[in-house]
């Protein structure tokens, strides 16, 4: 006889499993797709399938925070650009670049490999109440009391980020002349 | 689900955006590639501090998204002063600042 927590967990891992599989597969459509417009669809879906696994995993105030900022207002900021600057496709020739990145992924992979077989380790354990994990009053109560000044230092970084765009969009620049070869 | 398969998840797309990165000339979309790393060390965060009931992964998550979106706003705006001056959007081609 089957009982109802084994069959809520089978579920739960199955749900997991889809939504993972739909990231990586969204991923792969943002890389291999050649016209911008279909990468950055993908790359949305990519993001919201993030946020239901931010979900899946008891971090409800960053899966809002992913579908507001990534989805909602990158990815619109994406799309604008991409409608200003014309969808253009590209044609892919360099096979070189294509060994390179073969060459990374591989070494990437062969690191991993390595620092997983590395043993056991002692992992660190907090003390967060579960019914409390990842809503946005505990993240406020860790964000304002332990992390105050990297807050701050955060809020500095998105003015001077808004300040250099302001300076760069302003002011229009000569057309550069092309060097005599 | 495992750790195994969230280490999996993550080191799969974390490679995809890297290979995009290389192979892609278009820098929007490299641009793109560079948030699907950000993104998969994000859901690595995220799912490490529900593993280990402490919260610093889903604050660090949190900064990495608040850099990632200063970074994209000013490489935006770039890309768009580049396109302005020289309509060309092959990163190919920008090599005005080689010696």
């Amino acid at each position: 006889m089957l009982e109802i927590a084994t069959v809520f967990d089978f579920a739960h891992d199955s749900v997991i499993f889809i939504v993972g599989m739909t990231a990586v597969l969204a991923s792969l459509g943002v890389v291999l797709c050649s016209s911008p417009i279909y990468c950055a669809l993908y790359l949305i879906g990519h993001m919201i399938c993030l946020a239901l696994l931010f979900l899946l995993y008891n971090a409800e105030f960053l899966a809002v925070v992913q579908i507001i900022v990534y989805a909602g207002a990158v990815m619109i900021l994406f799309m604008f650009i991409i409608a200003l600057l014309g969808g253009k496709k590209e044609i892919q020739e360099n096979s070189f670049h294509r060994a390179m990145a073969l060459t990374f992924v591989f070494t990437l992979l062969g690191e991993l490999y390595l620092s997983a077989t590395v043993g056991q380790t002692e992992p660190i354990k907090g003390d967060i109440p579960p019914e409390l994990f990842g809503t946005a009053k505990a993240i406020g109560l860790e964000l304002f009391s332990k992390h105050i000044v990297a807050f701050e230092l955060a809020s500095c970084l998105l003015l001077v980020a808004a300040v250099g765009v302001i300076c760069l969009a302003k002011f229009s620049f000569a057309p550069l002349r092309r060097r005599v070869r | 689900m495992g750790q195994e398969f969230v280490l999996l998840i993550s080191a799969s797309v974390f490679c995809v955006g890297t290979a995009g990165f290389i192979i892609r000339k278009n820098p929007l979309i490299m641009f793109m590639s560079v948030e699907l790393m950000l993104n998969s060390v994000n859901f690595l965060l995220v799912t490490y501090s529900s593993f280990l009931n402490s919260l610093d992964g889903q604050i660090f998550a949190l900064f990495i998204m608040t850099v990632a979106a200063a970074e994209v706003v000013v490489g935006l705006a770039i890309i768009l002063t580049i396109f302005r001056t020289r309509q060309d959007m092959d990163v190919d081609h920008i090599d005005v600042l080689k010696g």
